[in-house]
């Protein structure tokens, strides 16, 4: 197993440059670099928000850093990062628990700040979850997360209350089998037929892509584990016409992205919203949520989508609304 | 699915239960031990298995190693967990998809989820094989 370099401890930073230093140092150890600031604390999403962090491993470098965030982890997930075989996998492994940790950390449930402190377990289906202190009187916040990671980028997915599956992959990501071939195995017929109508091979590969995405997200939101919904058993449809809008102007409402489930095909699954963004002109990410309300007629809202780029405890930036993050599916407002 | 062997590398071995098998954890970030999978009693999935042929377990080693454009020295064996050798849960269907075609087999998708490992794979292989 490769470890990853120890890091030099440097000397502690003679001056605060923040005004409450007890506050924000109170839970960093002694040995954080200087150049680290600590986790900007951030509001919990609102019940209508859907909160996305990601991290651009090419953007992080510094193995000092990378060395930090391996001291956030407990010894069972470091091992399992290091488990990975060479360094681009251990390190985008590294970045997934490091993300989620510091991601979770910031929203201060019960006053805590601490990555290192969360503890995480598995529902009964498997699926991933945090495991709050039960304190006298703590109420653990229904806070639904869930995270995707490829080589060049790691996402994670935060709402309050409504289910969460996300996933990512690079735009240009080509599959080793025919498309046809592969979809006519395991997507359902008219995500053949849908597929099979586009001439152009490129845009093809990329629609195929785009629904591979969707349909991990949805397998991923309801939580159940992939056996019980095998991708042929659901069709994701998508409408060119905006049928899904809500009072947007079509130009922030490209397309309805819906769910259909083979046992029950006249009834679109209503249960069950999706976004598709393009992020940075090289990723898709793909969004599934749990519907929280209907705006009359079933219609829903749109997801109210923050999105945020990080390098924990380095840097943050706000990218919603800006051309990092396009809306290229489902009815999303940024901000 | 017992067999009797008398290989000596039969190996009793706790099945999970069928659920993503833990590339698709990979691609969850989850660690492998989250790996999402409905847990299961450990009695009801145990299961003596004869390990597939050292020639499968090449041949499975080989379609991996293609699919995840690994170059040809690196090592793979039965023990390789997939994850770790960096397939996400599409490369994994890829691999099976693969593996169809190689060993004119069809492949379950809940035994698919199941495969963590190039030995899985080879394993489930000849059991498919051998039924035919």
């Amino acid at each position: 197993h490769r470890r990853l370099p120890a890091v030099i401890p440097t000397p502690p930073v003679s001056a605060s440059p923040f005004p409450n230093p007890k506050s924000q140092y109170c839970c960093l150890s002694r040995n954080f670099s200087a150049a680290l600031t600590p986790l900007l604390p951030v509001q919990l999403p609102s019940r209508m928000e859907t909160h996305l962090w990601y991290v651009v491993p090419d953007e992080v470098k510094s193995a000092p850093l990378l060395s930090k965030y391996m001291e956030l982890l407990p010894q069972s997930e470091r091992d399992h990062v290091l488990g990975f075989r060479g360094d681009q996998l251990q390190k985008s492994a590294l970045l997934a628990r490091t993300l989620v940790r510091t991601t979770i950390a910031r929203y201060q449930v019960d006053g805590h700040l601490d990555p290192r402190s969360l503890r995480f377990k598995r529902n009964i289906h498997g699926k991933p979850e945090v495991e709050w202190e039960t304190k006298d009187g703590f109420c653990p916040p229904p806070l639904q997360f869930n995270i995707s990671h490829t080589s060049s980028l790691v996402a994670c997915g935060v709402t309050m209350n409504s289910l969460i599956g996300i996933d990512v992959e690079e735009k240009r990501r080509r599959t080793k089998n025919n498309i046809l071939a592969f979809a006519k195995r395991y997507f359902t017929a008219h995500e053949v037929e849908h597929l099979n109508a586009i001439p152009d091979s490129e845009l093809q590969q990329q629609e195929f892509i785009k629904l591979w995405t969707l349909k991990e997200a949805y397998v991923k939101a309801l939580g159940k584990g992939f056996s019980s919904s095998p991708f042929n058993t659901f069709t994701i449809r998508v409408n060119t016409a905006a049928q899904e809008s809500f009072c947007l102007p079509l130009n922030q409402a490209s397309s309805g992205i819906a769910v259909e489930t083979l046992d029950s095909p006249q009834n679109l699954t209503n249960n069950w919203q999706f976004a598709l963004l393009e992020l940075m002109g090289s990723h898709y990410v793909a969004i599934c949520l749990e519907r929280q309300e209907t705006g009359g007629a079933g219609k829903a809202f749109p997801i109210k989508l923050t999105a945020r780029k990080t390098i924990p405890s380095v840097e943050d930036e706000l990218v919603s609304g800006t051309n990092a993050v396009v809306t290229i599916g489902g009815s999303v407002t940024q901000f | 699915m017992a067999a009797a062997s008398a290989s000596s590398f039969t190996s009793l071995k706790s099945r999970p239960a069928p659920g993503l098998a833990t590339i698709a954890a990979v691609k969850s970030g989850a660690p492998l031990s989250f790996s999402f999978r409905r847990p299961v009693p450990a009695v009801s999935r145990l299961r003596i298995s004869c390990a597939a042929k050292p020639e499968t377990v090449e041949k499975v080693a080989k379609i991996v190693k293609k699919q995840l454009a690994l170059p040809a020295e690196t090592p793979v064996t039965g023990d390789s967990k997939f994850a770790a050798l960096g397939a996400d849960s599409l490369d994994t269907v890829e691999i099976v998809m693969g593996l169809e075609e190689e060993f004119h087999i069809s492949v379950e998708e809940d035994s698919a989820q199941s495969i963590a490992t190039v030995q899985d794979a080879a394993d489930l292989i000849e059991e498919l094989v051998q039924k035919k």
